[in-house]
């Protein structure tokens, strides 16, 4: 019954607070494909064709700032086996250990000299690009402290500038600009947090602007990122937040499931009891009391 | 030499003492010139050199041994008295210093693991270890694959190394007690462990014997020592030993002695040695009398010469210092095939993997080298090579053992370590009950098998042995019947003539230890003296129970130095009491050597000679003495079991007095006492001649002694004039009766197999409430095969129509709790010659079950053990056996659970057992509340440590599931290390050792309890698949809720894998908690401390920046969903548990449930609110 008093509300107020978030997801890796490359979609994303996009998105309901911009990938295994163990902390964090790249492979070396930051991870880093515009005006994204403080602070060193990186023949991703130390590299400092499961929201930056309903966003994209070998999607993701996150309902469901179970338990237990009592502590009830003799 | 001995009696061995005999040495050596040249001075003595004499004595006693085929020549082991360097020439036999220490400082490392990796554990955790440690199949970082293992080897190494170490040290101290030895023909202190095998060794009185020696000389002119053998079998008694007489007259010092004594290989029979000496080219033979062994002290005799003739490890006492044998608890035997369960469950998980791996690089295996979480191919280095890619097979091969190796913890290891803690804690509070301290005995409560506590809750049969295990072993003479007229006390006389018989002895006061209580006109008829007819025979019944005994007096001093106690030590009970006896009744045994005897009648000192003594053996049933006395008339005094000394009884004489004599016997036995008769016979010159050549003969043969002496002694036990018959109680312990009946109310059946007579076996039977006037008797006691058939099938057929019958009448009746009309069987020994080990043996099963208690009499040892057996065969019903003393031993051993009182009959059976205590009514809360909880506990704990396994590897394997079946893990890899250390280990432990799931006073107040483990109630399949069932679901909402709840979310593998961590810990100690019946402190410390340390744990490895999941249980826990879905988890996780648990407790609740209540509900009441108990119980569904 306590179960059941306190999960309900819990449940209710998780729902609404999911209700609250406001979401607009645009799938684009087809429709950024033209229609002649459908069919070869990896061979359109391996050419030097232009790959920029216009998409339009329709805002359904008031979207108060800041708006998150994420980029959703599905079918990738960010936790494969493979991949979450390519990299090296110890090189990321400080740049005496920059040529510690042994658990790298095989993202270790290019032409002879470690790569900074080596692995197939920082590889394989997301080059999408968005730009977007509300009435032909450009919305600005901010895409400062979008990572973690702590990674900025303490994993990601100050002193570690990328080197050598995406030299070799084979481009995975985006490149990095080598002036530029590892903890300002947020978007690389995202991606290194390596999801936990094949469908995953990575943040892309903060739009600090309040979006009115029906107000039509302009979604400039260079549609880089090569999901199609594995047929994998992307989806662009606008979403406001809430104390709970982004938007699930399944957690308000869930709570709402287990407490109105409980309730009904508690109501049958009752009715169980009542109508069929059995006195608590009642010696007559000890088997051999019950068929004497017969153990 | 005999005044030496007078000088040097009662001396403590003390440097003044051996130096005055030292010079009293001197004195007699003299005209022989010590000191000088061994060889030549003694020449004239020993014809032959030394070593010359020992090489011919070789080959002679290999030519004789050849025909004599006592010793073999092989097994033989040889050792030339006092010459230890011709002894030991060829190194084989080990000195005296000994190690009970296992290792050296250099051989710690390598045993130790050699002896840890016995066990197939750690032979998996490390096969588990080593396959991590392949590049293809690293899973874990190597240190933190061999962490846990390492650490387990550590902790049993420090134990280890701290064992051996006390062990060291007490070795080093007692190899450097020090022992007078012959060295140069003067004895000299040597240390203990220089000592070697042949040297000769000077023992005083006191002194602890240093290792196994033959006995050549002893202070006492006839040889005898008299040695307590406490250490070695606890029997507080002494024993006599002899020394040869031809060695007897012999100083070492000052007469070369020098032989050959061929005695058996090092064995562990302490009570049997079987060697011939030859000293002075004669040949004696040696038995066990002759030799006394390490760890016996010297008593009562000033002093004693031997020769050693086994050391150091070959001791007797050495040789017997292993443990007792290990067994295998029956819970723990079940529980391997639960195991194989969850490896094939292992098995199954890793092969779904594999599988799974198998079809998607199947169904991807063209996008393989593109995709970027894959990259098959390795382009840096120029041209294209795999990257860790080994082919197909090997790649699945791999993922096999790498998903092995992460699900490790489902098979679990920790489990057998923490089930040896839980038993050494409950043994602990088992050793530390004050309601199983025998304050009589001051002996406690002993755990000497750790592996079997649980046993105890399950037992169906307990086998009990009766003298001194149901009775006290103390016994007290009670009645008498002399020549056919009984004098039975009737009215119990107080022990009001002040102090019982006493005797004045230079001015002091000599008085028995023990009073025993007196029949007044008995002990007039004794005091009167033998003039009338009477009078005489009662004399002569009290000086043959004076006499005709093995009896030691000793003489013992009181603070009152006028009053000295008199204390008779034998190896009988039955003999002391009997003594005891006669010492009240004015026959007090004053003294006694192996030549007279002294007694004191009515206040005058009587010697007699000893002329022979015919000791006790189990075929005669009896012996006899030999007595001259003053007025050279020679008579022989036999006392015996009552069947063999009618048999040998002059049957012409007095024909009455026999009638009369056997109607008491038979008074006296359904009183449950013990009987033996007394009869003497007045020997004529010539017949005393011819028994004297006859016994010479036969104590001097070689071969067949015993059988010779046993034809001597039953030529002389013959045409007896029976004296009369003793009555001697043998009290049952306190409590024996109360403790019955609970046993038999716990559903236990209680079978008694004693040596003793029919009638004295019913008699205890029926004082000890294990028969009942309402029980039907079977009594089965045949003569031949044939018979016994007949007397078998009529038995079933009519248990089985009294148990119809009953069955039936107790319907209509409705008599609660009388049940069947019980059925006792008592069989006796000659019947069971018949059953056992023939196809009788399952119609007596049969029967047997039929019946509520068993009596078996007559029986012998191997008997007791072969009816133990036949249950254990036949059911899988565990079985426990106790008993006190060695005949015992081979019950003891073969039933599940032996239990050894350490009482009056020696150590034996505590050595064999598994659990030894003082008293049989400990019994009671040995297994009512011990065993009972033992099992309960042990029970829980298996399948908790099952479930609480399986939960994690579940949840591993639900998240293989989403990472391309790669075995990647989103908890850390230290995290799953310590899960089975830190997080979750400590609770079980605290639980299985201090849970209880009802109090002592319920358990001991309804002994019916006890069934639940004879039911397998706490651990059987229904429960492990329930608890399996409920695993699957528990790891399933643990695992979903997170996945679900941050499915497409910004989540990172670390955050998430920190809330399955933390939610799989809680959810397994809340689990626990939610099981433990009784909470104190300790418990709630572990499980809440284990959570919180858990929490610290993550904290700690998430502040490590150099790991992947830096930070991030503090970023997930600042978001509300992380603690919404953790309440969730834990809610529903244990929703169906909990609902299933109460239900089973609404309605079919089990006896302890319903106890629990009772106590519950009393403790409520007497705080006076009735009430509150259904509101407390309505408030239970709501949580």
């Amino acid at each position: 019954m306590l179960v059941s008093i306190v999960f309900i509300p819990i449940g209710v107020v998780s729902l609404f607070a999911s209700r609250d978030v406001v979401e607009i997801i645009d799938q684009y890796e087809t429709e950024c494909v033209p229609q002649n490359f459908r069919n070869d979609k990896v061979s359109f994303i391996q050419s030097n064709a232009n790959k920029t996009c216009t998409r339009r998105l329709t805002v359904t309901k008031l979207m108060k700032k800041p708006i998150y911009v994420y980029y959703q990938l599905d079918n990738f295994y960010q936790n494969h086996r493979r991949y979450v163990k390519s990299r090296s902390d110890s090189q990321l964090k400080d740049n005496s250990g920059w040529d510690e790249v042994s658990s790298c492979k095989p993202e270790d070396m290019s032409n002879g000299q470690p790569i900074v930051p080596c692995g197939l991870i920082a590889w394989s880093l997301f080059n999408d690009t968005y730009n977007f515009s509300l009435n032909n005006q450009q919305l600005a994204v901010n895409k400062k402290g979008i990572s973690w403080k702590s990674d900025r602070d303490r994993k990601f060193g100050r002193n570690v500038f990328p080197r050598n990186f995406q030299n070799g023949t084979l481009i995975g991703g985006k490149s990095l600009d080598p002036t530029v130390p590892l903890s300002k590299q947020e978007d690389l400092i995202v991606w290194m947090r390596t999801a936990a499961l094949p469908t995953f929201r990575k943040l892309y930056g903060k739009i600090e602007w309040d979006l009115q309903p029906n107000e039509v966003i302009h979604v400039t994209l260079e549609n880089n990122y090569n999901t199609y070998s594995f047929s994998g999607k992307k989806k662009l993701v606008l979403s406001t937040t809430s104390w709970l996150g982004g938007k699930n309902d399944f957690l308000g469901i869930a709570y709402l499931t287990v407490g109105g179970l409980c309730f009904f338990l508690a109501l049958s237990f009752t009715v169980v009891y009542l109508v069929k009592p059995r006195r608590l502590g009642d010696p007559s009830y000890l088997s051999w009391n019950r068929n004497p003799g017969g153990h | 030499m005999d005044s030496e001995s007078v000088e040097d009696f009662y001396s403590v061995g003390s440097a003044l003492s051996s130096s005055s005999r030292r010079s009293n040495f001197s004195i007699q050596s003299k005209a022989s010139g010590r000191n000088s040249i061994r060889e030549a001075n003694f020449g004239g003595l020993e014809p032959k050199s030394v070593r010359y004499g020992s090489h011919g004595a070789n080959s002679e006693t290999n030519s004789i041994s050849m025909s004599q085929k006592e010793i073999d020549v092989e097994d033989a082991r040889l050792v030339h008295i006092n010459d230890p360097f011709l002894t030991n020439e060829r190194f084989e036999f080990s000195g005296n210093s000994i190690r009970t220490g296992k290792y050296s400082i250099l051989t710690f490392l390598p045993r130790n693991l050699f002896e840890q990796f016995h066990r197939v554990a750690y032979i998996y955790f490390l096969v588990i270890a080593v396959l991590n440690q392949l590049p293809q199949l690293a899973v874990f970082g190597r240190g933190v694959s061999i962490l846990p293992l390492a650490f387990v080897l550590l902790v049993t190494a420090v134990k280890d190394a701290y064992e051996d170490h006390r062990r060291h040290k007490s070795d080093r101290i007692e190899n450097n007690r020090l022992a007078s030895v012959l060295v140069n023909d003067q004895f000299q202190q040597k240390k203990w462990k220089n000592i070697q095998v042949g040297e000769i060794i000077k023992i005083y009185a006191n002194e602890t014997i240093p290792c196994d020696m033959v006995l050549l000389s002893t202070s006492d002119p006839t040889g005898v020592a008299y040695i307590q053998t406490i250490n070695l079998d606890g029997e507080s008694n002494l024993k006599t030993r002899y020394a040869k007489q031809e060695t007897l007259i012999k100083i070492p010092e000052k007469d070369k002695i020098t032989g050959l004594i061929k005695c058996e290989k090092p064995n562990r029979n302490i009570y049997g040695f079987q060697a011939n000496m030859e000293v002075d080219g004669k040949r004696l033979s040696l038995g066990p009398s002759n030799i006394i062994l390490r760890g016996c002290e010297l008593k009562n005799t000033a002093w004693a010469v031997g020769v050693a003739v086994y050391a150091g490890r070959e001791t007797k006492a050495i040789l017997n210092s292993s443990g007792a044998p290990s067994k295998r608890s029956r819970l723990e035997t079940h529980m391997n095939l639960e195991i194989i369960f969850l490896s094939l469950f292992l098995i199954a998980l890793c092969t779904v993997v594999s599988v799974c791996t198998t079809v998607w690089l199947r169904r991807h295996r063209d996008e393989l080298d593109y995709m970027p979480f894959y990259r098959r191919k390795n382009f840096s280095k120029g041209e294209e090579e795999n990257y860790n890619y080994s082919g197909w097979g090997l790649e699945i091969c791999f993922t096999f053992l790498m998903s092995v190796i992460v699900f490790q913890v489902m098979i679990p290891i920790s489990l057998y370590i923490s089930m040896e803690l839980v038993r050494v804690g409950q043994a602990y509070f088992m050793i530390r009950d004050t309601q199983m301290y025998d304050e009589s005995s001051n002996s406690r409560f002993q755990c000497r098998a750790l592996n079997i506590n649980e046993d105890l809750g399950q037992i169906k049969y307990v086998f009990s042995d009766k003298t001194g295990t149901l009775t006290e072993n103390k016994m007290e003479f009670q009645c008498a019947s002399i020549w056919g007229v009984d004098y039975s006390g009737g009215k119990a006389i107080s022990l009001d003539q002040k102090d019982g018989y006493f005797v004045k002895v230079d001015g002091s006061v000599l008085r028995p230890k023990i009073k025993v209580k007196t029949v007044p006109d008995l002990l007039q008829l004794a005091r009167n003296g033998k003039e009338t007819e009477e009078g005489s025979h009662v004399h002569n019944f009290f000086l043959a129970l004076a006499a005709c005994n093995t009896i030691v007096p000793l003489i013992v001093d009181t603070p009152d130095p006028t009053v000295k106690l008199i204390d008779y030590q034998g190896e009988s009970p039955d003999e002391q009491a009997l003594v005891y006896a006669a010492a009240s009744y004015g026959f007090m045994l004053i003294e006694r050597t192996s030549g007279h005897v002294m007694i004191d009648i009515q206040g005058e000192r009587q010697r007699f000679d000893v002329l022979g003594l015919h000791e006790f053996d189990s075929d005669r049933k009896r012996m006899s003495v030999i007595l001259g006395f003053s007025d050279k008339s020679v008579k022989v005094f036999v006392k015996g079991a009552d069947t063999s000394m009618f048999s040998v009884a002059d049957r012409s004489m007095n024909k009455n007095v026999i009638c009369t004599t056997e109607a008491n016997l038979y008074s006296y036995s359904s009183l449950g006492l013990r009987t033996l008769v007394v009869g003497m016979r007045e020997l004529s010159t010539s017949e005393f001649k011819e028994w004297h050549s006859a016994f010479e003969i036969a104590s001097t043969a070689l071969m067949g002694r015993a059988s010779l002496l046993r034809k001597v002694a039953s030529n002389i036990e013959k045409n007896l004039c029976i004296l009369g018959a003793s009555g001697i109680e043998d009290k049952l312990q306190q409590g024996v009766p109360e403790a019955i009946e609970s046993l038999r109310t716990a559903g236990i059946k209680v079978w008694v197999l004693t040596g003793d007579k029919q009638e004295t076996a019913i008699s205890i039977g029926y004082s000890s409430r294990l028969l009942t006037s309402k029980m039907t008797q079977i009594i089965i006691n045949r003569k031949s095969k044939e018979s016994c058939r007949k007397s078998l099938e009529d038995a079933i057929i009519m248990s089985k129509k009294l148990t119809t019958i009953s069955g039936t009448t107790n319907d209509t009746g409705g008599m609660s709790g009388a049940g069947l009309t019980p059925i006792a069987l008592i069989i006796d020994g000659s019947s069971l010659v018949y059953i056992l080990d023939s196809e009788l043996e399952e119609s007596l099963f049969q029967l047997a079950c039929n019946c509520s208690v068993v009596l078996c009499c007559r029986v012998a040892p191997l008997q007791k053990a072969g009816i133990v057996a036949l249950i254990k065969k036949r059911t899988s019903d565990m079985t426990l056996a106790i008993g006190d003393g060695a005949n015992d031993v081979s019950m003891i051993q073969m039933a599940d659970v032996g239990v050894g009182i350490s009482g009056q009959e020696g150590r034996q059976a505590v050595m064999a057992s598994d659990f030894a205590m003082g008293q049989f009514r400990f019994l009671v809360p040995l297994l009512l509340v011990h065993g009972h909880w033992n099992y309960q506990r042990m029970g829980y704990m298996i399948l908790y440590n099952f479930y609480r396994n399986a939960v994690f590897v579940l949840v591993l394997f639900w998240y293989v599931l989403f990472t391309c079946f790669t075995l990647t893990t989103a908890i850390t890899e230290w995290s799953s290390v310590l899960y089975s250390i830190i997080y979750t280990s400590l609770p079980t432990i605290v639980v299985g050792i201090l849970d209880k799931d009802l109090s002592r006073r319920t358990l001991l107040k309804y002994p019916h309890l006890y069934s639940a483990g004879q039911r397998h109630e706490c651990y059987n399949k229904k429960l492990f698949w329930i608890t399996m069932i409920d695993t699957f679901w528990q790891s399933a909402v643990a695992f979903f809720i997170p996945l679900l709840s941050y499915w497409g979310s910004t989540v990172d593998a670390s955050s998430i894998g920190d809330l399955w961590t933390l939610a799989v810990v809680i959810l397994v100690n809340l689990h626990l908690a939610m099981d433990v019946m009784r909470w104190n402190w300790l418990t709630h410390a572990a499980i809440w401390g284990s959570i919180i340390a858990t929490f610290i744990c993550v904290i700690v490895i998430d502040s490590l920046p150099f790991l992947v999941g830096y930070w991030a249980i503090f970023e997930i826990a600042k978001t509300g969903l992380f603690w919404l879905c953790l309440l969730a988890i834990i809610v529903a996780a244990l929703i169906p548990r909990f609902v299933v648990k109460f239900l089973y407790q609404l309605y079919v609740p089990s006896d302890a449930h319903i106890a629990r209540e009772i106590e519950k509900y009393r403790t409520q009441t007497e705080s006076g609110a009735v009430g509150r108990e259904m509101n407390s119980f309505l408030d239970a569904p709501r949580r």
